[in-house]
């Protein structure tokens, strides 16, 4: 997953994730706050230049990764611009509505900077730095379990689900519609069965380890989290009142 | 279908968040009952979790020649029952937002109301109806998966209406134009995504019908579909 890759190599590694999940917050809303499509876009864009050359994000990786939102959002705002409307003989007609351009601008910029705020978390930050942040904002500890064993169980169903395919392939089960259908079916039943016999052994060795409590596993340290808080902090409620007042 | 970051007005991805909220403390209280019972499953729930995110990375060929991913809320919902759906689509959900930018965190709870809650109420709803009708076990099991598919992509429709309206037409029109889009992709997909977890639960209770027995819906009676 490319994000993971981004999220383990940057600058921003060894800065405290509530700090990181501060400013993301502070902009998405300023994002939702932004009085002009222009403001948001340029929200967007100095998120997109802070991520990459703050944080020290490849910009590559940020344009790979933002690419499929940013096509379905193309493909979004075009379904926006067609009007619906009665042809007068009791059917439908289907026409263009210029008048909407204002209004998908706003959506289409609101979006794209709301995107630079959820990429600028999800590129510097490992998804355990977040869950251990949620840990802190006591979130209930049955969801902090089943997202810990979902995070380190769906690299071992990705691995899974690869080799499988691959022996599929390679015995000709995907050349018809009809046939992958089937290999996808047996695929999937072939993975379900392993959910039953992962958990069944992850449980035997939980309860051999005395393990009937809440999955716990140890957070890297962060330095100067207080420090590096109070600055995002800062900068989010400094963001926030300037996006606010760009337009008024 | 999720709806991307940001792509809600802020008064409506609030609402949705909002709406959603109950459905999620319910469930957790829902699955907290249930592991004090049979603590076994608090593993098996983490791991499906694991096997949705995986699942919806599937190519589905689909009968117009388009392709797109499962979403999985049938067979979830057959599985592990509706109201562990909610909090296990929450986490599948936050997690495909986090590691994929995929759907958003603003709207969050929208995505969670039509895949978590609609979608896998409307498949457990319409399974228990076939089967008190005492209609075949594929014939349900289809139906479920179809429709919770459906259900889905028409409370995304009615979402999308709801927040932007048609400058003519209004909500209507604009529920007519989204519902229209998205049928021409989501039906065909969805008839495959039936057959699909027709072949799924086949499967499974050829090779794992003693574990099949112990879930709340496809555990009541023969599960050969």
């Amino acid at each position: 997953m490319l994000i993971e890759q981004a999220a383990y190599a940057n600058r921003w590694r060894r800065v405290a994730p509530a700090a990181k999940a501060c400013l993301a917050l502070a902009a998405l809303i300023s994002a939702g706050l932004a009085p002009t499509p222009a403001t948001a876009a340029g929200l967007a864009a100095g998120l997109m230049l802070l991520t990459c050359f703050g944080a020290g994000v490849p910009f590559g990786l940020f344009v790979r990764v933002a690419a499929p939102a940013t096509g379905f959002l193309a493909l979004s705002s075009l379904s926006l611009l067609v009007s619906l409307s009665g042809d007068g003989a009791g059917g439908l007609a289907w026409q263009a509505a210029p008048e909407a351009v204002p209004r998908i601008a706003a959506v289409a910029a609101r979006s794209l900077a709301s995107l630079a705020a959820l990429l600028m978390l999800v590129l510097t930050t490992p998804l355990p730095d977040l869950i251990g942040l949620l840990r802190r904002l006591h979130l209930p500890e049955i969801m902090l379990d089943l997202m810990v064993l979902c995070y380190r169980m769906l690299f071992v169903f990705s691995e899974a689900l690869h080799d499988t395919l691959t022996a599929q392939q390679g015995r000709l089960g995907y050349s018809t519609a009809r046939r992958s259908l089937r290999s996808l079916g047996l695929l999937a039943a072939n993975l379900a069965v392993q959910v039953w016999q992962r958990a069944q052994g992850l449980h035997l060795a939980a309860m051999a380890r005395n393990g009937d409590g809440p999955l716990r596993f140890l957070s890297p340290d962060f330095t100067h989290a207080t420090r590096d808080t109070v600055v995002a902090a800062l900068t989010g409620g400094a963001l926030i009142v300037v996006t606010a007042r760009l337009g008024a | 279908m999720h709806i991307m970051e940001g792509f809600l007005p802020p008064a409506h991805a609030l609402g949705w968040t909002l709406a959603a909220a109950p459905f999620v403390v319910w469930g957790v209280k829902s699955i907290s009952r249930r592991l004090k019972e049979q603590p076994e499953q608090r593993m098996l729930l983490g791991v499906a979790a694991a096997f949705s995110f995986v699942l919806s990375a599937l190519k589905l060929p689909s009968v117009t020649g388009s392709c797109s991913h499962p979403t999985g809320v049938g067979l979830g919902a057959l599985l592990f029952g509706p109201a562990a759906m909610v909090p296990v689509g929450l986490v599948v959900l936050l997690f495909q937002a986090l590691l994929l930018a995929h759907g958003g965190l603003t709207t969050l709870g929208a995505n969670l109301f039509s895949m978590a809650i609609v979608g896998p109420f409307v498949a457990a709803g319409v399974f228990r109806l076939g089967r008190r009708l005492a209609l075949p076990l594929a014939g349900c099991v289809f139906a479920a998966a179809c429709l919770g598919d459906l259900a889905t992509y028409l409370t995304t429709a009615i979402q999308l209406a709801w927040a932007f309206p048609d400058p003519a037409g209004g909500f209507v029109a604009s529920l007519v134009k989204f519902g229209g889009i998205f049928a021409i992709t989501q039906i065909p997909l969805a008839i495959s995504e039936g057959l699909l977890t027709v072949l799924v639960v086949n499967a499974l209770s050829r090779f794992n019908a003693e574990e099949l027995k112990g879930m709340p819906l496809l555990g009541q009676g023969e599960v050969r579909a």
